[in-house]
């Protein structure tokens, strides 16, 4: 540590340090505008000049290493000139009128202005005018503010990973634009918006509607991943008007994904659920919440309490609930005796699951040496993690990916294996075997008949030879012919080695689901089970079936029996929904309920309510807290959210691992399909947000497959298969069709 | 005259390497791969020469080459800079034209000295007949075997390229030179770290003028003491001097540091036509300017011009009789700079063309009461707040144009018309 | 499409930087491909420099556009580029720009009717003691009178 002086102040500092990190470090404020702390440094907007004893020039504080002994002064007249000459140039080219400005009330460049700023009065040229480029849906540019600080360009090289935005020409022609108008298609784009220091980006979808000081900023949670990303929420008279990201270097740092930034527009979206309503002899009536939820328990009863046939309701939510929701739900549900609880709704068999502890934090992502990535196309379906992944790489971690199909990564990587489904059991099992011969351990019997192949040596001497090394299954495995054994070899690969696992088979809040056990109790059944039973009745929270299910014809036609009475907690109208509901219940969506997210950290997130749920809609808290008063059940007397929360008593779920059995030396035979939600249709809220819809990734919907498979099953270009346009790729790994899409789940083609 | 860069220059074919070998050529380099010269003695003769920096910022070579880590792990280089475009510089093109294997012997060397192992020549985009006898000459120079791989089994590697530029000023500067080798707009870095710690593609890089490499060999096979003794005290050696303008002969002429300005202007033949001397630029558009008095007793050295009032910059001296009007020499060197900003910072980027158009405005005779002072604000504001020397370059000449020449402005402004011209 | 001679040409420059570096080429590259297309750069041409070089279309932008030898309007066969900065100015430049202005029917900055030439004022070009000059193409002519130019320009076909 050495010792500094500014403004007559002895600080210390580390020798080395940029000036203008000492001097945040202890408030001292030094104006800024191409400086971020998340960025790398150009020193180029010139305002953070101040003066530096012995040296003529003034230095920028953003670029000028601190030594022993360095004095500063931050307010002197030197400074201060530097500081209003530059402002001076920065306004000469700037419009003035701020009033109409979309960034106004939260411009830096307004802000130092007014705190720094000289007269303008000796500028009588014309201003620059530079005409607009169309960037996408999502931010709107405005380029005759832009003050050429380079954030959005660095944004796009150093975190985004893809350079989408450059400064084209030279002087007072750079401009600051994409190339040719293609839009930008990062999945984090919308942080540009919060790093842009002027108006010269800014969210489209918010355009106009605001200034920034007529709205509050609400603390919030992301919900559409594992994550959990910190957000403030901005409501204007009872309404969502723009998410931003809050800092938390634990979770997120300062970005978000445009998926966690845009979906708020979904909150207004007319498909809203606003009125409960009830079917009675095959006709809907709106009714009041007193005569719906009357109905409601009237119906359990009729049909299934009075009978002491608790053995027949079924209880499934999607993992879109808060944890408070979850445990209600499953309170509700074994009070009245009933076991048959599950979230699992995706998941083809319940025999063969992942079964995978998460046991490394998402700050400690970015210091791992080495990753092994199987089975997701990470980029797209958790930007957050990527994001971490992205500055490990950028330290020098290898990652190696086990796919089904190549996807887009925005960091080069070690290896990329594209293989069959069916073949990923056997590779790790050969990556498990070479580990165990490495180690001397005796070898169990289901690994003597693997060969390993080269693959699978590759990744075992990567495994071992990396001091923090990670392995990540993904999604794409859920389904898999081996999907538990895959999560069994992780779990012994990891503990031969001394690896960390991360399981992002699961996603949104599903790890509150699981914690707080909305699983079958008892001998309670499994989904799959319940679909394929007799049932009387189902309670189903946020569920849409073309959706969620697997098995979703079974599901269907389950909730459609006409002795099944069913009891729906939805946001959004939904045809289907209808078709087999006997009440819908419309309740509040994100942001409009408080609750509890859990994330990959084991973070609890609560969070309040930033608005107020439009209508007669209510949060589902407190709809199946009435619904339990109304069922008479003891236990219900929460008056908000949190005496849910403390209530929740946390008894980790099981998680052992299985023994591997099986013949892992042949594998199974056929096309395996993987259908994978795009990454913004993977739930109810995202599937109606407007803008989201319109982009590039909003638009995903293909069935990729390799020339062979696409023999095998009669299909071509141009054909659908299950419903989604073909595209024949060598992209994709053999007896493989992965099928990427924002469209529901064709019903004749997942038995 | 003409005593190093341009010791050949009147020989026929003075560009092959026969005529420089034949005159001591390539002795220097032959001498360091037998293990004649160590690193360090090569530094000591040239601190001694007093050879200094010919780029433009005279900064001393021998203490520059020292500098580099050389005993540090991993890839090095060096780096000539043959990007000559300050308005009045053309003695880099010559030289590359006329004794392209000085240079090439003086980078080699440089490359020995800092244990670099690759070398680049930055040459600037027009310069397309200089290209090819610098491309000629690597051609002769790897024939021979005196660049390559382990170089006549000495264990010495040296691999020069040439990177030919696409038409940028700031090029020159030497960081945005370093960006535009890597494939990049030629914007200049900040400073530190210097090149010498990160430079070309992050490895410890230095980067010298064509003249200054083109100056080593002919100071190490004559030794360092004889080269200082040419010039005189601060200013080692001979220099370059482009004298252009209103001068009869002009040309560019090897004379030894300390000459005076009379001599000098005498060897271009003297002001054209008889006319009268009214002001010279000596060191290139960057540098200020000075009116007649004060150049006549004027030593042409660092020293001797700095006692003038201004910096010998590039050697680059422009003689202006008195049939100019210093608003418009002011309004073309402005545009220059406006032209040539590369934009990244606010001074540079905003100030260089408000400049331009007050001056334009003033030619168009809509010149307003105030703008001269207007005109020094600005390059005040400009002066010393940017990234790289391209904002005081364009800010000096103001400033010197209207502390020498302040009467034909506001007559401009006023008359809306030239006092010089009508 | 960049032309196999084009490739090979670029192939030269990029084996003279280190391996992963062949964005160092892309300035060269561009030179190229402008040859091949009539001395214009089009968006497609430079998205082809960009797969070419591994490199993002707007990190190849960026270049072509901050240079000022590469062309997004048609120019003539014979391009001259008249220095118009300080030395050549002193010498009469602005006077032979607008003779040469009239010879031609053009303005700097167009282009004959026929095609074959066209005029440009650029900045100190580095050879200001053979000042007033300009370049043709590759080729650079110094100490210009009125009779020179007449000569020069009346030989381009
Ligand atoms: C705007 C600008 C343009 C420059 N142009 C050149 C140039 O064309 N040639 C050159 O050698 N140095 C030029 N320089 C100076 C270089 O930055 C650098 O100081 C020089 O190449 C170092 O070499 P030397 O020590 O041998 O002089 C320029 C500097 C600036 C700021
Ligand atoms: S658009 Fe905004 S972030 Fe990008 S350079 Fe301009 S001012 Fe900076
Ligand atoms: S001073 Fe001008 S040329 Fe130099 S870095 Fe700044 S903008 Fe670029
Ligand atoms: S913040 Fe330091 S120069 Fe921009
Ligand atoms: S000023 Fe014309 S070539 Fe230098």
């Amino acid at each position: 540590m050495i010792d500094i002086n500014i403004n007559g102040n002895i600080v210390s500092a580390k020798a080395g340090e940029m000036l203008i990190v000492v001097a945040d470090r202890e408030n001292i404020s030094v104006p800024r505008f191409c400086y971020h702390k998340k960025l790398s440094v150009v020193s180029s907007c010139r305002i953070c000049l101040v003066d530096v004893e012995g040296a003529i020039k003034p230095q920028p504080a953003c670029s000028t290493p601190v030594v022993h002994g360095m004095k500063v002064q931050t307010q002197n007249v030197k400074t201060k000139n530097s500081q209003k000459s530059v402002m001076e140039f920065l306004l000469i080219n700037h419009p003035l009128d701020c009033p109409i400005c979309d960034q106004g009330g939260e411009c830096e460049l307004q802000d130092v202005a007014v705190k720094y700023g000289s007269d303008i009065s000796s500028f009588s040229e014309g201003k620059r005018v530079v005409t607009d480029s169309d960037i996408g849906v999502l931010i709107q540019t405005d380029m005759t503010r832009c003050i050429h600080c380079t954030r959005c360009v660095r944004f796009g090289v150093e975190i985004a990973g893809i350079m989408e935005m450059g400064g084209t020409g030279r002087g007072e022609n750079l401009k600051i634009e994409p190339f040719l108008e293609q839009g930008i298609q990062s999945e984090l784009s919308g942080n540009m918006i919060d790093i842009c220091p002027v108006g010269a980006l800014t969210s489209k979808p918010f355009k106009y509607e605001l200034r920034s000081w007529q709205m509050n900023s609400i603390p919030s949670i992301a919900r559409h991943d594992l994550v959990g990303s910190n957000l403030l929420v901005q409501p204007y008279k009872g309404k969502v008007k723009r998410v931003v990201s809050a800092d938390n270097d634990l979770v997120n740092e300062i970005w978000i994904s445009d998926r966690d930034r845009f979906s708020y527009e979904s909150l207004t979206h007319k498909n809203r659920l606003l009125k409960p309503q009830i079917k009675v002899q095959g006709r809907w009536n709106q009714v009041s919440w007193e005569v719906a939820l009357d109905y409601a328990v009237k119906g359990l009863n009729s049909h299934i309490l009075n009978h002491q046939k608790a053995d027949q309701l079924g209880g499934l939510v999607s993992n879109t609930a808060t944890m408070e929701e979850f445990y209600l739900f499953k309170k509700i549900l074994t009070e009245v005796g009933c076991d048959n609880i599950d979230y699992r709704l995706n998941v083809k068999n319940l025999d063969n699951t992942i079964i995978l502890d998460s046991n490394i934090k998402l700050d400690a992502l970015e210091k791992i040496d080495y990753a092994l990535i199987i089975g997701t196309n990470i980029r797209l379906e958790q930007p957050m993690i990527n994001h971490r992944l992205r500055k490990a790489t950028k330290k020098g971690a290898d990652v190696d990916v086990l796919n089904v199909m190549v996807f887009d990564f925005n960091y080069s990587l070690h290896t990329e294996n594209i293989i069959a489904p069916n073949k990923i059991a056997f590779i790790l099992a050969g990556v498990l075997k070479s580990i165990m011969i490495n180690n001397g351990q005796e070898l169990p019997d289901y690994l003597i008949a693997i060969n390993v192949d080269e693959m699978a040596k590759n990744i075992a001497y990567k495994v071992l030879n990396s001091d923090s090394s990670v392995i990540i299954l993904g999604e794409h495995i859920i389904n898999n012919v081996d999907a538990s054994t895959i999560a069994n070899l992780v779990t012994k690969i990891a503990q031969s080695t001394n690896s960390r696992t991360l399981n992002l088979s699961i996603t949104a809040n599903a790890i509150a689901a699981n914690l707080v056990g909305c699983v079958p109790q008892n001998s309670g059944m499994n989904v799959n089970t319940m679909l394929a039973s007799d049932m009387r009745g189902f309670i189903l929270l946020d569920i849409y079936p073309q959706y969620n299910f697997h098995h979703l014809g079974a599901a269907i036609k389950a909730f459609e029996k006409d002795d099944t009475f069913v009891i729906s907690l939805n946001s959004f109208k939904d045809d289907i929904v209808v078709g087999y509901s006997d009440v819908i219940l419309p309740i509040a969506s994100i942001y409009e309920t408080s609750g509890t997210h859990l994330n990959i950290n084991n973070d609890m997130q609560s969070y309040i309510a930033a608005v107020k749920a439009p209508n007669e809609v209510k949060p589902a808290w407190k709809v199946l807290k009435v619904m339990a008063d109304l069922l008479e059940l003891p236990g219900f007397n929460y008056e908000d959210s949190t005496q849910v929360l403390t209530e929740i008593s946390y008894q980790s779920h099981v998680s052992h691992t299985h023994d591997i059995n099986g013949n892992l030396a042949s594998y199974h035979n056929g096309i395996s399909v993987i259908w994978q939600n795009s990454p913004y249709s993977i739930d109810a809220v995202l599937r109606h947000s407007r803008t989201l819809q319109k982009t590039k990734i909003g638009q995903m919907n293909n069935a990729y497959m390799n020339q062979t498979s696409a023999k095998a099953l009669k299909v071509s270009v141009g054909d659908k298969y299950l419903g989604v346009f073909v595209v024949i790729t060598d992209a994709v790994a053999d007896n493989c069709v992965f099928i990427n899409t924002n469209q529901t789940i064709n019903i004749q083609g997942q038995a | 005259m003409n005593e190093v860069c341009f010791k050949n220059l009147t020989k026929d074919q003075c560009w092959s390497l026969k005529v420089y070998e034949d005159s001591g050529g390539y002795s220097a380099w032959r001498k360091i791969l037998k293990g004649e010269l160590t690193p360090e003695q090569i530094i000591d003769e040239l601190k001694l020469s007093g050879l200094r920096g010919r780029g433009g910022a005279g900064f001393p070579t021998g203490l520059k080459w020292s500098f580099m880590p050389r005993h540090s792990n991993g890839q090095k280089y060096v780096v000539c800079n043959s990007d000559e475009g300050e308005p009045g510089t053309c003695k880099d093109r010559d030289i590359l034209r006329f004794n392209p294997h000085a240079v090439i012997e003086g980078m080699a060397i440089g490359g020995f000295v800092m244990n670099a192992s690759v070398g680049y020549n930055y040459i600037r985009g027009e310069f397309m007949e200089p290209f090819k006898r610098f491309e000629g000459a690597l051609e002769e120079a790897y024939k021979v075997g005196l660049l390559g791989q382990n170089i006549n089994n000495s264990s010495i590697n040296f691999d020069l390229y040439t990177h030919l530029g696409a038409g940028a000023y700031i090029c020159g500067e030497e960081t945005a030179l370093l960006e535009s080798i890597e494939g990049k707009k030629g914007q200049p870095r900040f400073k530190p770290p210097f090149p010498a710690n990160v430079g070309l593609f992050g490895k410890p890089t230095t980067i010298n003028n064509t003249e200054s490499f083109a100056s080593v060999p002919e100071i190490l096979r004559c030794g360092g003491q004889w080269f200082a003794d040419i010039g005189v005290e601060n200013s080692g050696g001979c220099k370059l001097f482009s004298v252009s303008g209103h001068v009869t002969n002009p040309a560019n002429f090897e004379v030894p540091m300390g000459i005076s300005f009379k001599d000098l202007l005498d060897m271009a033949g003297g002001m054209r036509d008889g006319t009268k001397l009214k002001a010279v630029i000596p060191g290139g558009s960057s540098t200020p300017v000075l009116t007649a008095e004060t150049v006549m007793n004027m030593t042409m050295d660092y020293d001797g011009i700095e006692k003038a009032g201004s910096m010998l910059g590039a050697g680059s001296v422009i003689i202006m009789n008195e049939s100019t009007c210093m608003v418009e020499v002011l309004t073309r060197l402005a545009h220059f700079y406006y032209d040539e900003s590369c934009g990244q910072c606010t001074p540079c980027r905003e100030g260089t063309g408000w400049l331009y158009r007050v001056l334009k405005r003033i030619i168009d005779g809509n010149g307003r009461q105030g703008d001269v002072d207007l005109l020094l604000s600005i390059q005040n504001k400009i002066m010393g707040n940017t990234i790289c020397a391209l904002g005081d370059a364009a800010a000096t000449p103001v400033e010197s144009f209207l502390r020498n020449f302040r009467k034909e402005f506001e007559y401009y402004i006023k008359y809306r018309k030239s006092m010089v011209k009508g | 499409m960049i032309s196999i001679k084009a490739r090979n040409q670029i192939d030269v420059w990029i084996a003279k930087y280190p391996k992963d570096r062949q964005s160092s080429a892309v300035m060269q590259a561009l030179k190229i491909v402008q040859a091949e297309n009539e001395n214009i750069l089009s968006a497609s041409t430079i998205q082809e420099v960009a797969d070419y070089l591994d490199m993002s279309g707007i990190a190849v932008q960026e270049v072509a556009t901050f240079y000022e030898n590469y062309n997004y309007k048609k120019v003539g066969k014979y391009v001259i580029r008249f220095c118009h900065n300080i030395s050549c100015m002193l010498n009469g430049a602005d006077d032979l720009i607008k003779h040469i202005e009239n010879k031609l029917g053009v303005k700097t900055g167009e282009v004959t009717l026929d095609g074959l030439i066209s005029v440009k004022k650029v900045e100190c070009l580095g050879a200001c003691v053979g000042a007033p000059m300009f370049q043709i193409n590759e080729e650079y002519f110094e100490n210009l009178t009125v009779d020179k130019i007449d000569k020069i320009v009346d030989n381009l076909k």
